[in-house]
Formats: structure tokens, sequence, C-alpha cells
């Protein structure tokens, strides 16, 4: 049994996960990164990925996580996200409307600034229809 | 004439009485929404707390990184961002916010040297009726603002800033002490302002990709979470100002209509006695 750690995942709205974890990977905008316990000190920016949560039952348990910030040290990890979604509690219609959403207005094309507010609503429509999929097979 | 000063005063009850039920009805819905707006204020906190402190550790570790967020620059204009009311009857809430704004406007030079973004219908209405230029205007978003309409509004702000169009952005709404006391604040967004006082942590952490790239990641989630958390601030506090001043309207009406209830006894019983009089003295000729 590997040593366990604490996490801590926050977003604006709630205190999503609050518990112990022996491994979570993560996707930073630098690549994927498994942390373990005793992880050395690191701060990195997350753009809208998946989040591996190691439970128990020694099986990971998914989530979508929108664009945040990881922050780990002392034997313990915080996640700042804007959002996150266990992949089971994805509302996947609404993702793909919101996808729909976000291409017609990329499509529009209005301003430079409503296509990068479109585009990031695309990434992460698109994060969670992923992270569900990966989930469904 | 007793009982017809009689009528005016029952009816004088009424009115008062009809008025009494207004505030009371506007009390209660301030408390209920008061709790939904301190619960939403509640769970926001940490993240932004967070997002805060490492924006300064990361400050700390690496006093000489440059950072379009925190160098001093611009032509000299300001942009002040008001957050006051969508509605009235809440006391001195809105004009306490807007006397805070005035004094710093006019520290800094008066109107021509600051743009407004107001948040709120009150403040949009202030600020239009005296001619301020105004940036952008925001109205009804206070009650259920989400994140996303923060983002919204925080890359507008940070956009001229690093442009140069602004030299400082500053933040004024009511911050929320307790239910009784709400005071009007003002907040420097950018440059982005530090803590002083800070424990060092021991081991140097791994930026990835670099300290620089992290921060300038952080600084509009930051200021994303200080529109976020000053609006939810600030409708709690618009809701408790209006809690107050609707609980002494309503106190104020029940003493108005016991004095009234008095003075209509006072009639009645005048008006008995005359009759009395009238009878017995109508008897005692007839005799």
């Amino acid at each position: 049994m590997a040593a366990p750690f604490q996490l801590t995942v926050i977003t604006p709205e709630k205190t999503f996960f609050d518990g112990e974890t022996t491994q979570i990977i993560v996707r930073t905008t630098e690549g994927d990164i498994g942390i373990l316990a005793n992880h050395t000190s690191l701060v990195a920016s997350l753009p809208s990925g998946p989040l591996k949560v190691m439970q128990d039952n020694g099986e990971y348990r998914l989530a979508a996580v929108s664009a945040g910030l990881i922050k780990v040290g002392g034997n313990k990890v915080h996640i700042f996200a804007d959002a996150v979604e266990w992949a089971d509690e994805i509302d996947i219609e609404w993702a793909k409307r919101s996808e729909e959403n976000a291409k017609q207005r990329i499509a529009a094309k209005n301003s430079e600034r409503d296509l990068d507010l479109a585009e990031l609503k695309l990434k992460r429509a698109l994060n969670r229809i992923n992270v569900h999929n990966t989930l469904m097979k | 004439m007793a009982s017809g000063n009689m009528k005016v005063i029952k009816r004088r009850i009424k009115s008062v009485e009809s008025t009494m039920q207004i505030t009371k009805a506007m009390e209660l819905v301030a408390s209920s929404k008061l709790r939904k707006a301190k619960e939403k204020a509640d769970r926001a906190r940490p993240y932004f707390n967070a997002l805060y402190d490492t924006m300064c550790e990361i400050q700390a570790e690496n006093p000489r990184f440059l950072s379009p967020f925190t160098r001093k620059s611009g032509e000299g204009k300001s942009l002040l961002v008001v957050i006051a009311g969508d509605r009235g009857l809440a006391g001195g809430f809105n004009n306490n916010v807007f006397k805070l704004a005035q004094a710093r406007i006019d520290q800094l030079g008066g109107r021509e040297k600051v743009d407004i973004l107001p948040i709120g219908k009150k403040a949009v209405e202030f600020y239009e009726k005296r001619g301020y230029n105004l940036m952008a205007q925001y109205q009804n978003i206070c009650e259920s603002i989400k994140i996303v309409e923060a983002e919204e509004i925080a890359e507008s702000i940070v956009e001229p800033y690093i442009k140069g169009v602004y030299e400082r952005e500053e933040l004024f709404y009511t911050e929320f002490v307790s239910p009784i006391t709400q005071t009007a604040v003002s907040k420097q967004l950018l440059p982005v302002e530090f803590k002083t006082e800070l424990k060092k942590s021991k081991a140097l952490p791994i930026y990835e990709p670099s300290a620089g790239a992290v921060f300038n990641h952080i600084v509009p989630r930051y200021i994303t979470g200080m529109i976020f958390g000053s609006c939810v601030d600030s409708f709690a506090s618009e809701q408790a100002a209006r809690r107050n001043a609707m609980e002494n309207a309503s106190d104020n009406a029940s003493e108005m209509i016991s004095s009234l209830s008095l003075m209509y006894n006072r009639a009645r019983q005048a008006s008995i006695t005359q009759e009395i009089t009238e009878i017995v003295g109508g008897a005692n000729s007839a005799e």
C-alpha cells in the first residue's frame, strides 16, 4: 500500500474534493504528471484536461478539470480550478450543446475577443466530452 | 367635530398599516436573500484566498521577476470599478460607496482623469447623470453572478491595462462585515498589490512552465475572483442594509400606529362624553 497524501480540489463554487489518496495523474500545460506522496514542491498551470484520483479500491476515479492551478508541497496537494466534475456526473447533452454553441461562435467571427472566449469554451466542452467518453469505454 | 376627526385618524392608521405591511415584507425578503448571498460568499472565499497567497509567494520568492501586471505604466488615467446596488431603499448603502469613490476621484484630479465601470443599476444611473466617461456598464448581475460573468468583466479590464490605457485600476464596493455593519471599501486591482508580511517556505517550489508564466496565468483569475467576491459581498451588504432600513421603518410605523390609536381612542371617548352630556342636558331641560 502506497503512502497516502492529502488532496484538496477547490473551485469558486465549492470545495469539490477533500480527502486522502495515494496517487493522482493530472494534465499540466507541460504534459501529464503523476503525483505520489512526498512529492517535491511544485506549482503548475493546468489547462482544461482530465484528472485521475486513485481510490481505496485501487482504481482511478476520473474527473474533468477546467483550467486552473496545482500546488504541491508538504505532502499536500491543492488543485484550484474554474470548474471540476466527476466523469460520471458530466451532463453530456449539455457539453455537446455548448460544443455546438462554441463552434457557431467561432464560425461567426464576431471579434477577436469573442473568438478567444469561444475557443476556451470549446476546449472546456471537448474536455468534458473526452473525459466522459473515456469513462464509457 | 369629533366624528370627523375620528375618520381622519382612522384613515391615517390604515395608510400607515399598509405601508408597514410593505416594509415588513421587504424586510423578510431581504433577510432570506442575505442568507443565500452570505453562503455564496463563504463558499467562494477559500479559492480566491489561495490564489492570492500563491501570487504573493511567487512574488516573494522571485523578487526581481517582471510581469505586465506589476509594472507601473500607462498615461495617467485610472479606471474605477464601482459596485453598488440595483435598487434603492437600502438606507445609505449606495451613497456610501459613491461618497468613497468621489473622494478618490477628487484625489486623482477630477473626472477627466478617470473612467468608471459601474456595476449595479444605481451606480450606472449615478455616473451617467453626472456625465462621467463609462468604460462599460453592468446591471442586474450581482444577485446571481456566475464565474463566467465575472471572468468576462475581469478580461475587459485586464486587457486595457496591459495595453497601457490605464495607469491603475481600483475597485469600490461595500464589504459585508456583519449583518449590522457594512463598510464601503476600496481595493487596488492593478498593478497587483502584495502582502508585505509573508512566511517564506523553506523548499523552493518548481514552477511549470516558469514562475512568470504561472503568475500571469493566475492574475486574470485573481481579478475574476476579486470581481466575483466583491459582487457577492456587495449584494449581501445591500440586503443587510435594506433589512436594517426596513426594520427601522417597520418599527417607526408601529410606533406611529400606537400613537395614532391613542389619539383615535381619545377622540372616540371625547365624542361619547359629548353625546352623553348632550343627552343629559336634553333630559334635564325636558323635565
